[in-house]
């Protein structure tokens, strides 16, 4: 198996679980949390013993909400990769609330080996932050970015929304400019997705909420695009833009298809064999059987699946096409991109290819055909 | 155990729908000890999964009851039962020539309905004796003596003969088999005279050739005979001869009256074809039975794989399908737009779906079928004439003198309230009025000549919701009579799609073609660019839709946790799109193919 240098620590609670979110989160119970990191901590001691991990180049820990944990709780954890291995320059990210971004907090987080934190500011707008149920404010949202800035962070991503009800061309734009002139060194705009299963789902089933057409998300997001290449951030991902170097190593890491592994209520793994098979593993999803599963056993895989060499290849390509420098994953699907090519959804450049812009719009038609 | 004529009866039950046919038919299997309750399932004699899953019979079935009746004898009791649709009314006809009676079906708080009545008036038909049964009478909502009455003022059977009964607790069984006794008069036919027995089903036994069902009605068949069938002339020594128990059971002879079936080494159903006599070769029988009729194909239509590497499998499964169907006719046949396939010919378009239905579920392909149509005739300037079962091969109108079309009588049955929007129907078909007739019990029999292009499209289904489901249908195929008619063609991003053509009449031809481009524009789903659809009538564009270009597919967000979901995402997606067969660059959905079938 090849060794595994990426890890993911998935913290199921949030104060309030938002409308739109079908993450794993959990809107937080009393005293669930300290047995939580108990069992979390003895699922990545168990990990590092029977699997070959280590060092760790790139940490994650989301969710969820994973800044409502304490500072010793993080401490804890960290203590506990650190005895896997963590590499000396790896890249440790922290998701965080704006409202929990203090002074106090920032420099503990710092304190304890986190060196990136990506702060989820989604809309500065007030009305579009009432649509969303965030519980911050837009002042919050830039305050917590000043904090992070001010106390040390020198890697510091905001996630943002685009394609909110209410929100037109103009009031995306205006909430766009304001973070980055902040000076953050990366940024993720995801459009706003209506997942089935969730309350936003239900209320756009039963006609209460309307979203925009597909023209209109699509002109917010190329006006993104052409904002943040103008204001010097590259374009690496569908979703993702940063300043030279500042790109997410951790999901690059992912997006080339290398193993990880991911702890916590939910989590999912995935290792490379020698043999070019793909096997992933999930944990239980909810947090109470998680915390009794892993706490006695330090396992709690809920389910898995072995890839084919050929099938994980096509999925390498699926997710390598995402990336906008272009991918060398599609090799192996020679048909298929003449195909893609002739259809005007990739570029071929000196062996790889890329996505157009068209091909950006619809990227899942063009990962759906190396799916074999 | 060879049973005396006088005491061999012969009986089908006839119902509406869900009034319970099949639970009576269950009944008497176990009540006479023909099933054992324990190894009753479920409807023992629908028997393809196609059938109960639609609740329609579309293969006859036979079974041999003993019955020790209260007068102390021991009766044969047949039981057969027949098929319901009218794209097989001539098999239903001939099962029911087998009988001499029927058990009436009515539930207790449905009363009389549609279909109750077209079973009644083709059991009279066939002189058939009538045991009418009020059935569900266990039901709070059951209104059995009104539904009595019913049947004495609407059907003129007398009230004092209906019979009360629940097949689902077993009520009223010994007394409807004490009237099939009774009342269902005995066979006539004498078992010295000259053979002659009625087929009237087939079936392909893999192991043993074909099964013939038959019943005897003159002389005696026995095994080691040889038999000649009267229509088709072919002669076959048989092997066996048996009955339905409900499982085949060898016997040495049937004779006249006894229901049964004969296996004689006939490699193929097209040798023991529904409504042939079988007789005896050493002393034929004067004259065959009446009512015999050659089945031809009424409607062709093109079946095609979607994915071309399964083209030697669907002509496998085709030769194989055809040994147990006799209606079923292919030749292989080549579109430009969706490649290698096979032209077919089926009775009717219920036929037509269930022989798809069945190539893709027992022989695990994916099919597509195209629009069905009529066979035409061409007459050529040169004097030649053509059959065209295919629009698209229609020739170029410079070298057609006239097209001939195939026309019907078409005779409608129907209670008279629903006469006006009979004939309304019938006119908008181009059907010219020939006859109406009232008889009593309020029927109406209404005869009209038609295309019968217009008639295997969606003309049933409007005769019967026009009718509140009343209405039967019958026709007969009358012969070709010269028609105006052309082709359109249909244009799919430029290119022409010859599967999409389609031969109408010149008049309704423009509106036809632009009522056609708007639909299909319904059920093309979004390609990745824009797509043009243009109907055409002799190289004129005489209309043009678009179906615009997908705007936008593309998932925000996807890290490592969310792979495997969206995986199984695409992958659905993808073989959501196996149902598409891929013509040039456009991915067209079977239900544009069957676009041409309701345009009204």
């Amino acid at each position: 198996m090849e060794r595994i240098h990426s890890l993911y620590l998935h913290v199921p609670f949030c104060t309030w679980v938002c409308k739109y979110c079908d993450f794993n989160a959990y809107a937080v119970l009393d005293g669930l949390i300290p047995p939580y990191v108990d069992a979390l901590a003895r699922e990545i001691d168990a990990a590092g013993d029977t699997l070959p991990t280590g060092p760790i180049e790139t940490l994650f820990i989301g969710g969820g909400t994973p800044s409502l944990l304490t500072t010793e709780q993080l401490r804890r954890l960290m203590e506990c990769i650190r005895s896997i291995g963590l590499a000396d320059r790896a890249e440790v990210t922290l998701e965080a609330n704006p409202s929990n971004v203090s002074a106090e907090n920032v420099e503990g987080w710092l304190q304890s080996g986190v060196n990136r934190l990506s702060i989820g500011v989604q809309s500065l707008r007030p009305d579009a932050l009432r649509f969303l149920e965030r519980l911050h404010s837009g002042p919050d949202a830039i305050a917590a970015i000043r904090t992070a800035r001010a106390g040390g962070f020198a890697n510091v991503n905001a996630d943002l929304l685009y394609g909110v009800p209410g929100v037109n061309l103009s009031g995306w734009i205006e909430t766009l400019d304001a973070v980055v002139a902040e000076g953050v060194q990366h940024l993720s705009a995801y459009e706003l997705t209506v997942e089935s299963q969730t309350r936003l789902g239900q209320e756009v089933r039963t006609g209460l909420v309307q979203m925009p057409d597909a023209d209109d998300q699509l002109e917010q997001y190329w006006a993104a695009v052409a904002r943040l290449e103008s204001a010097g951030y590259a374009h690496y991902e569908i979703s993702n833009w940063s300043r030279p170097g500042f790109a997410c190593r951790h999901n690059l890491a992912a997006w080339h298809y290398q193993p990880y592994l991911g702890c916590g209520a939910g989590a999912h793994s995935m290792f490379r064999r020698n043999d070019g098979t793909t096997e992933r593993r999930w944990n239980i999803k909810g947090p109470h059987s998680y915390i009794k599963q892993a706490a006695g056993s330090g396992h709690a895989v809920a389910g898995g699946e072995t890839l084919s060499r050929e099938r994980a290849s096509g999925e390498a390509a699926m997710i390598g096409v995402r990336l906008l420098d272009g991918t060398t994953a599609a090799r192996d699907f020679p048909d298929q991109r003449t195909q893609l090519v002739a259809a005007g959804l990739l570029a071929e450049g000196d062996g790889n290819v890329r996505l157009t812009r068209r091909g950006i719009e619809l990227a899942n038609q063009v990962g759906a055909t190396f799916l074999v | 155990m060879s049973t005396p004529t006088y005491l061999t009866r012969a009986i089908s039950v006839i119902a509406h729908v869900d009034h319970g046919k099949t639970t009576l038919s269950d009944r008497l299997l176990e009540y006479t000890g023909t099933v054992a309750p324990r190894d009753m399932v479920e409807q023992v004699l629908d028997q393809l999964d196609l059938e109960r899953e639609r609740g329609i019979t579309i293969k006859a079935q036979a079974v041999r009851m003993l019955y020790k009746a209260d007068d102390g004898n021991t009766y044969q009791i047949n039981l057969i039962d027949t098929p319901g649709h009218v794209d097989f009314s001539y098999e239903v006809s001939r099962a029911l020539a087998a009988c001499d009676g029927a058990i009436l079906v009515v539930d207790a708080s449905q009363g009389i309905e549609a279909q109750t009545l077209a079973n009644v008036h083709q059991a009279l038909d066939h002189n058939l004796k009538i045991i009418p049964v009020v059935n569900k009478i266990d039901l709070p909502q059951a209104n059995p003596e009104l539904v009595r009455e019913e049947i004495e003022k609407v059907i003129g059977l007398p009230a004092e003969s209906v019979i009360f009964a629940s097949a689902r607790q077993g009520i009223g069984t010994q007394e409807i088999l004490e009237a099939v006794v009774r009342e269902v008069p005995p066979p006539t036919g004498d078992s010295n005279a000259p053979l002659q027995a009625l087929i009237f089903d087939a079936k392909f036994d893999a192991y043993r050739g074909v099964v013939t069902y038959i019943r005897v009605l003159e002389g005696t068949l026995r095994k080691g005979m040889r038999i000649q069938m009267m229509q088709t002339g072919k002669s076959f020594e048989v092997d066996e001869v048996g009955i339905f128990r409900p499982e085949r059971t060898p016997v040495d002879d049937l004779s006249a009256g006894e229901v049964g079936y004969l296996i004689a080494n006939i490699r193929n159903v097209r040798d023991s074809r529904v409504g042939d006599t079988v007789t005896d070769e050493a002393r034929p029988a004067a004259a065959p039975l009446p009512g015999y009729r050659h089945v031809t194909p009424m409607v062709f239509a093109g079946l095609f794989p979607t994915d071309t590497e399964q083209y030697q499998q669907l002509k496998e499964a085709l030769e194989k399908l055809q040994l147990n169907d006799a209606a079923l006719v292919y030749e292989p046949e080549t579109s430009a737009a969706l490649g290698f396939g096979f032209r077919c010919g089926f009775l009717g378009l219920l036929h037509m779906e269930i022989v798809q239905e069945r190539l893709e579920r027992e022989f695990n392909l994916t099919l597509l079928g195209t629009a069905p149509t009529v066979e035409y005739r061409v007459k050529l300037r040169n004097g030649q004439e053509i059959p065209v079962d295919n629009p698209d091969k229609l020739p170029d109108p410079a070298e057609i003198e006239a097209i001939s079309e195939p026309m019907v009588i078409a005779t409608i049955v129907v209670p008279s309230t629903y006469v006006g929007n009979m004939m309304e129907l019938s006119q908008e078909r181009r059907g010219q009025f020939l006859n109406m007739e009232y008889e009593p019990g309020d029927r109406v029999v209404i005869t009209y000549r038609m295309p019968l292009a217009e008639i295997i499209h969606d003309y049933y289904d409007q005769l019967k919701s026009r009718s509140k489901g009343y209405a039967s249908l019958d026709y007969e195929l009358v012969g070709f009579e010269e028609a105006n008619l052309v082709k359109l063609d249909v244009l799919v991003a430029g290119s022409p799609i010859d599967a999409l053509s389609m031969i109408v009449d010149r008049s309704k031809a423009q509106q036809q073609g632009r009522r056609l481009a708007e639909k299909l524009k319904t059920l093309i789903p979004r390609q990745l660019f824009e797509v043009p659809i243009q109907a055409a009538i002799g190289g004129k564009i005489v209309a043009r839709e678009t179906v615009p270009a997908m705007r936008k597919d593309v998932t925000a967000k996807c890290y490592g946790g969310d792979v495997t979901r969206k995986r199984k995402l695409l992958e659905k997606q993808k073989e959501g799109k196996k149902r598409l067969k891929r013509v040039g660059n456009v991915e067209i959905p079977q239900e544009a193919f069957m676009a041409v079938l309701s345009l009204d």
